[in-house]
Parts: structure tokens; sequence; C-alpha cells
């Protein structure tokens, strides 16, 4: 905009300063505004120099221009007294400065550097904090610069006034020039007239020298400018190659989930503008080359000096423009959104480059090319890809101007290079010093540019990214990225996960914060965060803790990683607690001291949600009772894993828990959410509807709902703090043991260790043939309830009958202490624990669960196989396994390395009961804990014709494994997380357990998978893809009345 | 079109045009009369001066007078640029770097006029003098500095010669040395501007060391192994350092192909520089109380932009009173930030940009 037509623009404080700059001034307002333009256009400066004969000629082009304007009908006579005011003001003038035209130019040279300043005050005070009492800012908010900003918008302005000033002045020169030449050819003659003797064309001649004296210095004082001019614009760039990099930080961060502005829209703006400018600035120092062409002199200044400026004007375009190819969009998959930079083979994803100096030569064709590793680092076994699809792309420039310079590369997919003989599969996984998760690739994007007779190759990189080929690979690649742009210094560095250095806490801290934001919309507050600390190191930690790699992503002695727990947690969140999450009903990361401390001087019944420290992904309720006499208790439930909450949304969990006690009155102990919330109140939002309608409307069924039950005995009384500490050791197993006065007797459990009820949360689902509305069981209780049906009943019905104390024996029917047996008629399943005396674990890979086809006739059995000591199976193929096998179609085998220490019970313990559709009678689950270390005892016979097939079954199965390509294929499985089993289609009938010479090949070095010291398997529990098998069982309310 | 014949004739009689026309009336009337006054003041302590200078002692009060007239002075006017008139850009620069500082412009105030016109022509500081006069009452943006060049000329420093800053600035400091008659204010430059060092001697046959103080106007600095730290390399012991301490920065080096090659690496520097904390043992020689006073505070950067053989000078000047930074491009005076002289700071990646070249820093509270 005209400077003059933005002065008018201004608000009324600074017309206000216009008004008085005018006031006394001999150049009228009147003449300011009816020749504006022309005025602007002028180098009044320039002309205000003593001997110049500019301000003469200005002075008077502008009384002609005057003179014009008053005799142009334009002006006409509806403003006559304006036409009066210009006819005085050119008479006054005339008066005024006839004599003196240089004080005319210095009068207007200083008139419009005043209203510059007038300018650039309004507009750095509409730009400050006191704008918003103006109130006459129509510009749209914008967000709060910082000073850097303003300092560039004021370079920015700067640099455009200057240069115009010296496009001015470059104009001037060319009249110099021209007038100069003129005089020239006309004046002086050839040497060879000699004339020197007449003083008439002595006179001439020294007017001559003077004049090209003038030329000269002109000429000089614009390389002066533009010698200014760049140095100013090489500031500047310095100022927007900063803002870049807060950008770039910024983008990194965002990547990781911060809440980040990656907006490109302000950067592109000055980019394009300082880019605008250069090359602007580059024509105009061509044009002044060129004057040399028309007339020149020996010491031309514009011989030597124009060239230098271009060089460093083009290494500073270089410089803008290198720097403005950006990545605007990491790479990422569609799939993981909120994760960027981990790519799956074969999965499609979408990267996106940006060229920030909107500048482009409409007629070229600007060609982006994408590259994957286009410069690999030296690692042993590093894996190569091929981007498929096309490779390149031209850069489209959208017509409006919100769209950039883009260059979208999307549907790209990666495949790895076969390398014969090299690759990692073909050699295994311990090929190469860097784990698939810790390799990082570079993806690379030229772009061939060319505008104003600069030619260029631009080039940008991605962040790093991580390249998986599996998606249970999808946590630690996540893991590896946070590591990376956490903390590495050099954004290209592949090499950095060759000697990762440690994470300080707070920064770690924000980073995990991050990740519980972007899952689930609410970060971690500082107790959160001060629980994490204490976890990782120990009781006393300070900031100046730092974290080392292996710590947080690999090794820890709970069997699985910190990074891998957490992850879990995040996963949970996101899938089914994001809303208890995003409202603080989740006090989550609380350790046992400190829940103890919350909760101990709160009324009974005062609970909170809390994450598992020793279950993958699982989520808790621990309350408080205060016992008539004695300490509080703390009381927590097994944990609620995803495969619980799937079924039952945490919210109806905690409305319906049950406590069981001996007297068979339910009770819910969960009343007050910490502080003090009542229950319904809390999470009276986030209840499910209850199901009345459809349901009710079949007369035949009783309204049905799903409840959590945990068991008591009534007449129990609570231990001592100290013994209870001991139990309470680790929470999630269930409080409610059937104990008899102290020690814990069906399976006595020595503290500390953990101890997992066969029958946690599990159900059971009864034939849908029932005629009685389904019964519900869920007994949380250890010692195993005993389902006792009544032999031959036609009619389901379950009776809960709990084991009463009796040193570890259990009851089963009619059975004797420690014998297994089994009911031919009604048994539908049996479990058969022989289970070790004093060894009270059952984990989820210990059982066997055989399922029967569909409407066999013969008994299902399931068996259930603890081993003996240490971890050993009875039977089963590997020394590690669980094996699952059916008796008519042998087709899944489900191998689960070590069992040693696993607090967890799969589904399966619960004895679970599929039964074939069309069984009329109801099915029974029936876990058993012998007391006896013997082998398993079967009663009847019916169990004994398995053991061959059994056997036999193993053993071509182990055959199977050594030899042939069969092996290699299911160790290719075997290198996948034993997680990824569930999601891997196919693979499950696939895999299988090797003998103890596999499993020693599954111990390999991959770090996916746990050493063979590992005491517990971390994703063990995700192995039992029965979990989702075994739908929970329903109860009718009235059973239990 | 060439003009050579012509040109020739012309530069021949450079030395005629002189052009000071001092005064010179202008439009900015509102102005003017301010600065007549100023001008006649200056004139007024210099004329005093010139009339005393014969007394040897002259007493404190008056010294500070004189400093507070002739200091402020410098600021009756905005900066004033210098026009190139042949590659003079290395010129222009350091005599900016000179006029700027109020310490140098009060010593060069009090010399002694010459008494002829061939010896006013000739004498530099004189000339030094008249250009200062000449930039302080004039009302452009810049005055150009013919007189002063032609006299250069006479003592060998040639017009369209691009000379080294560190050279040039030697030579001009030479010369301003030579011809300054008055030893008081010779002593008074000497401290302005030496800086004692101590070298070591050995004998290669008797190993006998030999210490021998020395003085020199410029701290050289290598910029190889410098790594990133100003004062790394430095080789030899300080013992004293002047009031205004020059920097070298050693960014050209001769190769093994015999050609001078430029480095622009990166060389930070502060605006704050403590001599005495960076500063090893056995990088000075000086007592406690000479280390305490090496508190000093950039006061000026001489900048070299272009390649070896053609290039480009400017220079960054602080003023001292204002406390603002200025470049000085030529003719081209433009106030700038302190983030306009880091990009001096130099870039690998760019070959032809801006890279500092003198340091010079200004002790402070003095």
């Amino acid at each position: 905009m005209a400077q003059w037509q933005e002065l008018q623009s201004l608000a009324n404080a600074s017309l206000e300063q216009v008004h008085q700059l005018y006031s006394g001034a001999a150049l009228p307002m009147e003449v300011r505004q009816c020749l504006a333009a022309w005025i602007e256009d002028q180098n009044w400066r320039q002309a205000a120099e003593p001997l110049s004969s500019h301000a003469r000629m200005l002075f008077h082009s502008l009384l002609a221009l005057l003179g014009d304007r008053l005799g142009s009908p334009g002006l006409g006579n509806e403003d006559f007294m304006l036409k009066h005011n210009l006819r005085k003001a050119r008479r006054d003038l005339q008066a005024a400065f006839e004599e003196h035209p240089e004080r005319f130019a210095n009068l207007v040279a200083n008139l419009l550097q005043e209203e510059q300043r007038i300018l650039r005050l309004a507009h750095a005070e509409q730009q400050g904090p006191v704008s918003p009492q103006g109130g006459a800012a129509p510009a749209p908010s914008a967000p709060p610069q910082s000073d850097r900003q303003q300092e560039i918008q004021r370079r920015l302005a700067d640099f455009q006034a200057a240069l115009q000033d010296a496009e001015r002045a470059f104009r001037h020169l060319e009249d110099e020039q021209d007038m100069f030449d003129f005089c020239y050819k006309v004046h002086y003659l050839p040497a060879g007239e000699n004339r020197t003797s007449d003083p008439e064309y002595t006179k001439q001649v020294q007017g001559l020298q003077a004049k090209l004296q003038k030329l000269d210095r002109s000429r000089r004082d614009v390389l002066a400018q533009m010698q200014q001019l760049l140095g100013r614009s090489e500031t500047l760039r310095g100022f927007l190659q900063q803002e870049l990099g807060a950008w770039r930080e910024r983008q990194q961060i965002a990547c990781l989930g911060a809440p980040a502005d990656t907006s490109l829209l302000q950067l592109e703006t000055w980019f394009t503008a300082l880019g605008e400018g250069l090359f602007q600035l580059l024509q105009l120092l061509r044009a002044l080359g060129d004057l040399r062409h028309k007339v020149t002199y020996e010491r031309d200044p514009l011989q030597a000096e124009p060239p230098l400026l271009e060089t460093r004007l083009r290494e500073l375009l270089t410089c803008l423009l290198q720097s403005a190819f950006v990545v605007e969009l990491q790479p990422s998959m569609p799939t993981s959104g909120k994760r960027p930079l981990v790519l799956r083979t074969a999965n499609k994803f979408s990267v996106r480059a940006r060229l920030l100096v909107r500048l482009h030569d409409r007629n070229r064709r600007m060609e982006a090319k994408i590259y994957i590793d286009r410069d690999p680092p030296k690692i042993r076994g590093f894996r190569k890809f091929n981007i498929l699809t096309s490779s390149s792309k031209t850069l489209v420039a959208g017509d409006s101007p919100q769209d950039g310079l883009v260059c979208d590369f999307q549907h790209l997919t990666l495949k790895e290079q076969k390398v014969v003989g090299s690759g990692k599969g073909s050699k295994g996984p311990n090929e190469g010093p860097l784990a698939v998760t810790e390799e990082l690739h570079l993806i690379t994007f030229t772009l061939a540019y060319a505008y104003h007779g600069l030619e260029l190759e631009l080039e940008t990189s991605t962040l790093p990214v991580v390249i998986i080929s599996n998606n249970n690979q999808l946590s630690s690649a996540w893991a590896s990225i946070l590591w990376f742009n956490m903390l590495s210094t050099d954004p290209k560095n592949q090499q950095f996960f060759a000697a990762p250095p440690p994470a300080p806490w707070p920064r770690l801290a924000e980073v995990l914060s991050w990740q519980f934001e972007s899952a689930a919309e609410r970060g971690l507050s500082k107790e959160h965060l001060h629980m994490l600390a204490e976890k990782l190191f120990g009781s006393k930690p300070s900031p100046e803790s730092t974290l080392p790699w292996p710590k947080f992503s690999k090794d820890s002695a709970s069997g699985f990683s910190f990074w891998a727990w957490l992850d879990r947690i995040l996963g949970l969140l996101q899938e089914h607690l994001k809303q208890l999450w995003k409202d603080g009903l989740i006090l989550g990361f609380v350790s046992r001291k400190q829940e103890k401390k919350l909760l101990k001087g709160k009324r009974t019944g005062t609970f909170l949600i809390r994450f598992s420290e020793s279950v993958l992904g699982g989520v808790t309720c621990t309350w408080v009772e205060h016992p008539e006499s004695g300490p509080p208790a703390f009381r927590a439930v097994v944990p609620y894993t995803a495969s619980e909450l799937a079924s039952l949304a945490l919210p109806d969990i905690i409305r319906d828990y049950q406590l069981l006690a001996e007297e068979n009155i339910p009770e819910n102990p969960l009343q007050f959410l910490y502080p003090d919330r009542a229950r319904d109140e809390a999470f009276g939002p986030y209840y499910s509807q209850r199901q009345a309608g459809s349901l009710m409307e079949k007369k035949e069924y009783l309204n049905q709902r799903l409840i959590r039950v945990s068991s008591r005995q009534a007449n129990e009384s609570w231990q001592a703090e100290e013994e209870l500490v001991a139990a309470t050791q680790d929470l999630e197993t269930l409080q409610l043991q059937p104990g008899g006065p102290v020690p814990l007797q069906a399976a006595p459990c020595s503290p500390g260790t953990r101890q997992l009820g066969p029958c946690s949360p599990g159900t059971r689902q009864l034939g849908p043939g029932g005629l009685e509305p389904p019964l519900a069981l869920q007994v949380g209780s250890r010692v195993p309830e005993l389902l006792q049906p009544g032999p031959g009943a036609v009619e389901p019905q379950l009776v809960l009958q709990l084991v009463p104390e009796g040193q570890g024996t259990l009851q089963v029917g009619p059975g004797a202490l420690g014998t297994l047996q089994v009911i031919p008629a009604g048994l539908e399943m049996l479990q058969p624990v022989p289970g070790v005396q004093g060894m009270q674990q059952v984990g989820p890979g210990d059982q066997v669960p055989l399922q029967p086809e569909p409407g066999a006739v013969e008994p299902q059995l399931v068996l259930q196989l603890v081993p003996e000591d240490q971890g050993t199976l009875q039977v089963g193929p590997g020394s590690l396994g669980t094996l699952q096998v059916m008796p008519r179609g042998l087709e899944m085998l489900q191998p689960v390395p070590g069992v040693q220490g696993m607090q967890q019970v799969g589904p399966g313990g619960q004895g679970t009961l599929q039964p074939g559709p069309g069984t009329l009678e109801p099915p029974l689950a029936l876990p058993l804990v012998p007391e006896d270390q013997g082998p398993l005892q079967v009663g009847p016979e019916d169990f004994q014709p398995l053991e061959p097939v059994l056997q036999e079954f193993l053993q071509s199965l182990t055959e199977e494994l050594e030899s042939g390509s069969g092996a290699l294929e299911s160790l290719e499985a075997a290198e996948l997380m034993p997680g990824m089993l569930e999601a891997g289609d196919g693979r499950l009938e696939r895999l299988s357990p090797g003998p103890a010479r596999s499993t020693a090949l599954l111990d390999c070095h991959d770090p996916f998978l746990p050493q063979a010291d590992d005491a517990a398997l971390p994703t063990v529990n995700s192995l039992f893809a029965g979990t989702d098998d075994f739908p929970p069982l329903h109860i009718n309310p009235h059973d239990f009345q | 079109m060439v003009l050579r014949e012509f040109v020739r004739s012309l530069f021949d009689g450079l030395s005629v045009l002189v052009l000071l026309l001092m005064g010179q009336g202008s439009g900015r009337q509102e102005r003017s009369k301010k600065l007549e006054l100023a001008t006649s003041e200056t004139m007024q302590a210099e004329a005093d001066v010139q009339s005393d200078k014969e007394e040897a002692e002259e007493t404190k009060t008056r010294d500070e007078r004189l400093r507070l007239v002739f200091g402020m002075a410098d600021l009756k006017n905005k900066a004033i640029g210098l026009y190139n008139i042949g590659q003079t850009c290395c010129l222009n620069s350091l005599l900016q770097v000179f006029l700027m500082n109020t310490h140098f412009t009060g010593t060069l105030r009090r010399i002694t006029v010459p008494p002829s016109a061939s010896q006013k022509r000739r004498s530099v500081p004189y000339q030094m003098l008249l250009l200062l006069e000449e930039m302080q009452c004039g009302k452009r943006k810049a005055v150009c500095p013919r007189a002063l060049a032609c006299c250069l000329t006479e003592h060998r420093v040639k017009l369209f010669v691009q000379y080294d800053a560190a050279q040039l600035l030697l030579t001009l400091w030479n010369l301003v040395n030579k011809q300054m008659t008055n030893p008081e204010l010779i002593e008074k430059l000497r401290d302005l501007y030496t800086i004692c060092v101590q070298e070591c001697m050995l004998c290669q046959e008797c190993s006998s060391e030999t210490k021998r103080n020395s003085n020199m106007i410029t701290l050289p600095l290598s910029m190889l192994d410098s790594g990133c730290h100003l004062l790394k390399t430095l080789s030899m012991k300080l013992v004293h350092l002047p009031q205004t301490l020059i920097l070298h920065l050693k960014r050209f080096c001769l190769r093994k192909s015999a050609s001078i090659h430029k480095l622009c690496h990166y060389l930070p520097f502060p605006q704050d520089l403590d001599f005495s904390a960076v500063l090893t043992e056995e990088q000075c020689q000086a007592d406690a109380s000479e280390k305490a006073s090496w508190q000093y505070e950039l006061f000026a950067v001489v900048v070299h932009s272009g390649s070896t053989d053609c290039g480009h000078y400017c220079a960054y000047i602080q003023s001292l009173t204002e406390r603002k930074w200025y470049c000085f491009d030529d003719s081209e005076v433009c106030q700038v930030l302190w983030d306009d002289v880091k990009c001096t700071y130099g870039h690998s990646d760019l070959h032809w940009g801006q890279t500092a070249y003198l340091l010079v820093y200004m002790k402070k509270n003095s």
C-alpha cells in the first residue's frame, strides 16, 4: 500500500501526529495528497545532497505536475476550494524554494521519513499488548508474537522499504547516466580534434568530468546500498532459520504426542517474502551490471562489484531455499494415526514435503524425488528397502494462497530387499548388532528447483523412521522413536542406537505425559510422575536421575520392560478407560504405600482405581475396610485387563461388584470413590444402560446382568496387619481368602509370592439349552470353589460351595482328599491340577484344556497340567509350554514359555467350559487341587485312552519341528512376540512347541523374545487366545436368594 | 563506450578535486541552528586547545571538560557514512572504527595543526580531524574522504587497491603515530592501542632463554584449531592490555598451492570479555591489578565478505555514548542489533557472507 494511503488508515492518535507534521510544513497537505504517488516515487534524499541538479529538476517537475492537475478537468469545479488551495500552494512553493530547490528536496525527504516513523510506531503499537484497548485492530487476532517474530516482521518491512529505495536509486542512476551519455556525445570530441586551447571546450570537459564523478559516486552509492541490504538480509535469514528451527522442534515433539502448533503458514509467508525480495535484488543487480554496457570507464565499480554481490546473493538464496524445503508431514501410516515414524512393510504410508518459498516458474516442472536411505550407515546387517509405487512426483502449487508448494506422497509402501544370504530373515534374528526396532532409516526428498536463472537441487530428510514387519513390534518401535526424538542432537543420526544416551528424568517425564495426553487426552500429574520415578529410580528420585535405554525398553526384574508395562496401560486407557481417565476418576499410578496412606483415613468402602504394577495392562480397585477392631484392611481385586473390560466396562463392574460372604449376602464393597465421592454419583454418567427392553419382552427369560463377584467367608477374622501385608503383597491377588485362622491353607503362600487363584475373573457360559436362566458365577477365591453337580441332573443348576478351610484339602463331590474324581455322567470338563504343594501358582500357560468337538459324545476333558517343579510340565512337548489339545482334531498347540513366577491366571484357569451346542447337560468345570505331588490321577478310564493319542501327537510334532522346512517356518513365527500370536492369522495353527532344543532356539537374542532365564513372560496372558473364547457367565441375581 | 583516456585524466586530477564544503547550508532549517551552535562549540574548544597547546600540563578539569565536549561530539549527528572512492571500503571501515572511538577522537582533536598548506595536506592526523569535523557538521548521509585518501596516497596507501584490514590498520596507526608531534599525545595514543606482550626466544646453541617485551597493535589469533574458542590459540604472554584492544582473527591463510584461502568457519565472540578469566596462566604475564582491569566490552567489528581476491569490508560499531550498534557500509549507515553482529560469526557453508575479521574491544569503566 502506498505510504500516504497507509497513513490515512491509521488510528486517530497517529493521525493527529500526521496533522501536526503538516501543520507547520512548507509542503501543504493538499499537494502531498494530490501528488502522493509521484512524490513517494522520487529520490528526495539524494536530491537533497548539495550540488545536485536533481533537486531542481524534481522541484520543477512538481510545479509542472501541479499545474497539470489544476488545469485538468478531472478536478472540475466541484472542489473549488481545493483548486484554490493548490494554486496558492504552487505559488508559495515557487516563491519559497525557487532559489534553493535542494532545500525543498530535503524538506520533502524529511517529511517522508517522518511519515515512515509514524507508520512504524503505529504498527508496533498495533502488534504490542496495548492494542486491545484501541479496539480498532480489525486484523484477526494473531497469537502473541515473540520478540523475534516481531523483529522479523519489522525487518521484513524494512527490507522491502530498503529494496524500494534501492530501486528508486537505480532508476535515478539510469536517468543520470542517460544525461551524462547525452552530454558526452554532444560535447566531447575525439582526441583527434585538438581543441584543448578552446576555453569553452575546456569548461565543458570540466563539466563532463564533474558529471562523471557524480555518476561514479552514484554507482558506488547504489552498490553500497545493496551491500547493506544484503548484510541485513543475512541477519533476517538467520532469524528465519531460528524460527524454522523452533518449528522443527515443535514438529518433533508433536510427533511424540505433545500439543504443539505445527502450522507452517507464518513461516511460509516470511520465507516467501524474503525470497521474493532477494530475487528482486538479484534482478536489480543484473540490471545494474547491464548499465555498464552503456557507459563504462576505467575502474568502473560496476565491473567488479556486481559479480561479487551476485555470488553472495546467490549463496544466500541457495541457503534460504535449501532450508525452506521441509518435510511438512512426517511419514506415518494411516492406521497408526498418533504414532508416526513407525512404518510397517507392505503397509501404506504417506509423507509430505513442502517448499516454504512459494516462488516457482510456472513453465517448468518441479520434480521431487523420494529415496530411502540414500546414504545408508555402515551397520552390519542394516536392512535395505525399496519404496514401491512412484518415487517421483511433481510439486504442485494450489491456486489459492493458502495452498503451499507441496508434494504429497501417498500410498507408498516399503519392501525389504532380499539379499541372498544376508537378510535378517534368512540368517536368524541375531544377525547384526541392532534390533529391527533400533534400526533407523531416513527418507530423503530432492527437488529440482529453478527460478530466475537460479538452478538448485534442494534436499530434505524426514526424521528417522523405524521399519517393522509385524504389528507386535509397534510398541518397541515407538519406544525407539520416543528415545531418539527425545535425546538425539542430530536429527539424521542413524547410528543413534549404537550408543543410546540415557534420558534425564524431567525430559522423560514430559514425554511420557505426552503419551497419555495423546492417547487419552490427559497427561500425567505430578503425583503420577512421582510414582513412576519411584518405580524407576527407587525411593529417592531426583531431578538429575537418568534412565538408561535398556532399563526403559528391555530388562526388568518383573519380566517385562517399563515401557511395555506403560504402553499396555496406554492401550487399555485408549481402548476402554479413556473417558474415566480424561475425567480424572482413575488415580492410576499409585504405589501401594501411597495407596494405603491415601485410604487409611477414609471410611470403609472408599476405593480408588489404579493400574496394576505386575499385570500388563491391568487396572484394579483397592478399597479400605475398617474392621471393628484392628487396623484398617486394604483389599483389591485381581486386575481387569482389556479382555475383561471388553465384555464389561469398568463403571459397570464397579456398580455391580459383589463380594460374597458365607451367609450368601452379597455386598458391594466399593462405596465411595476416593476421596469421598459416592460411587453412583461419580460413575453414574458412565454406567451403561441396563437392558430393559428387548430381553424383557421375551417372557421366557428373566432379565440378566453380568456382575463380578469375589467371595470371602463371613467368619473370617481379619489378619493382623503384618500378615496382611504379606497377603496383600500382591494386590492383584484376590484378597478374599477363605482362610481359616491364619495361614492360608488351601494353597499356602509364602509372603511375597504372587498368588493366584485358579478362579480369578473368568466366566463360564452355560449352554444355551439350559431352561433356567443362565447362572453366572464368578469366584475370586483362591481356593477353587467346588462345583457340585447333582449327578444326573437334567436342569442346570449351579451350586456354589465355598471350600471350607481344610488344610488345603479339596472336596470334590464325594471325593477323597487329593484325589481327583471324575463324575462320568455330569462332568463335561475336567481340570485336574496335580499341583505341587506349596506351589500356589497356576498360570494360564499351565493349562491344557481339551476341547471337545461339538456334539461329542465322549466326556470332554480339560487337562490342566502344572509343572512339577521349576516350571517343568509333566506333559507337554517342551519343558516350558502349554499344550492345548483337542481330543479329536488336534489343531492347536500353544507354547508358552516361562511358567515360574507367573502371576496371572488366564481365563482357562477357571475351568473353562464350552459345551457343544445341543448338550442339555449343564457343563461344569471343576478345578481340583490335589494335595500330593504324585502324578495325575485320573479316576475313570476315560482319560487313559487319551494319553497315547497325546503322546503320539507330541511325538509327531516334535519330529516335524526337528526336520524339514516346516521347522524353519515355525521359527519365523517364533521370532514374533508371543502377543503376536493371536493377531497373526493362521499362525497359531502352525506354531508348535518344540522339544527342549527348540525352546532354546526360541530363547535366541531377539529382544522380543524373553531370555531363557526370564522368569515370566510379559505377554503370556495374551497368548491365551482363549480369553475371548470364554464369554462371561451370566448370572441371575435371583439365584442367590 | 569506453572512456579510458577521459577518465584517466579525471583521476589524475583527483587531488585537485578536494571538495570540502563545510557548513554548506541545507534545507533542514529546524536543525541547522543547533548544529551551528554545536560546531562553533567544538571549534571554540579546539581553539582553546590550540591556544593552550604550549602548556605542558593541562589541568584535569580542563581535560574533563574537553572530553565532555569532544566525546559527545560524535553524537551530535547521527552516524555518517563515507563514500567509497575506489575500493576504499577497507579504509572507510577503519576510519569509522577510529572516529567512532571517543578516546581516539579526544586525542586527535588536540593535535597541532601543521603550519604550511602542504604539510596540512600530507598530515594524516590533520586530515582525519578534518574528516571528523566534516562528518559531524555534515547534514548529509555520507561524506567523501577524498582529501584523506589523497593524503594517504602520498604515503603509499593507494586507491583502487584492496588492502587487508589488519595491515592497513597498522599502516594507518603508524602514520598517525609518526605524524603526531606532541609527545603527550603520542603517549596517549600508545596507551590507547598498544598491547605489550612478552616473547620468549630460545637460543639454539646455548639454550638460554631470552625474554623480550614487544608492542603490537593487534593481537593475532589463529583460526586453525581454535575449535570455537576465541583465545585458545594465543601463543604469547600478555603483559599489558590497552584501552582499545584489537583482535585479529586470521581468517586468511596460505595454502600449499600458495593461494590465499579464506576460512569461513564459525567462531563466536562475546560482547563482554574478561581476559583474565579466559586466558590461561601461561598466556599472561601480568600482575593482579593489571589483570583486574582486563574487563572488556566489544566496541567494533570489522567484517569481510567475499573471497580473498575480491571482497568487501564493512564495520559494525557500537556507539560509545548511545550504546547502539551501527553498520557502516561505505555511504550506507544503519542502526542494527547485536543479532546482526552475531551474523558475522561465520558459517562454514557460507563462503561469501560476512565474517568478522577484526574485533575491537574497549576496556570497561574508564
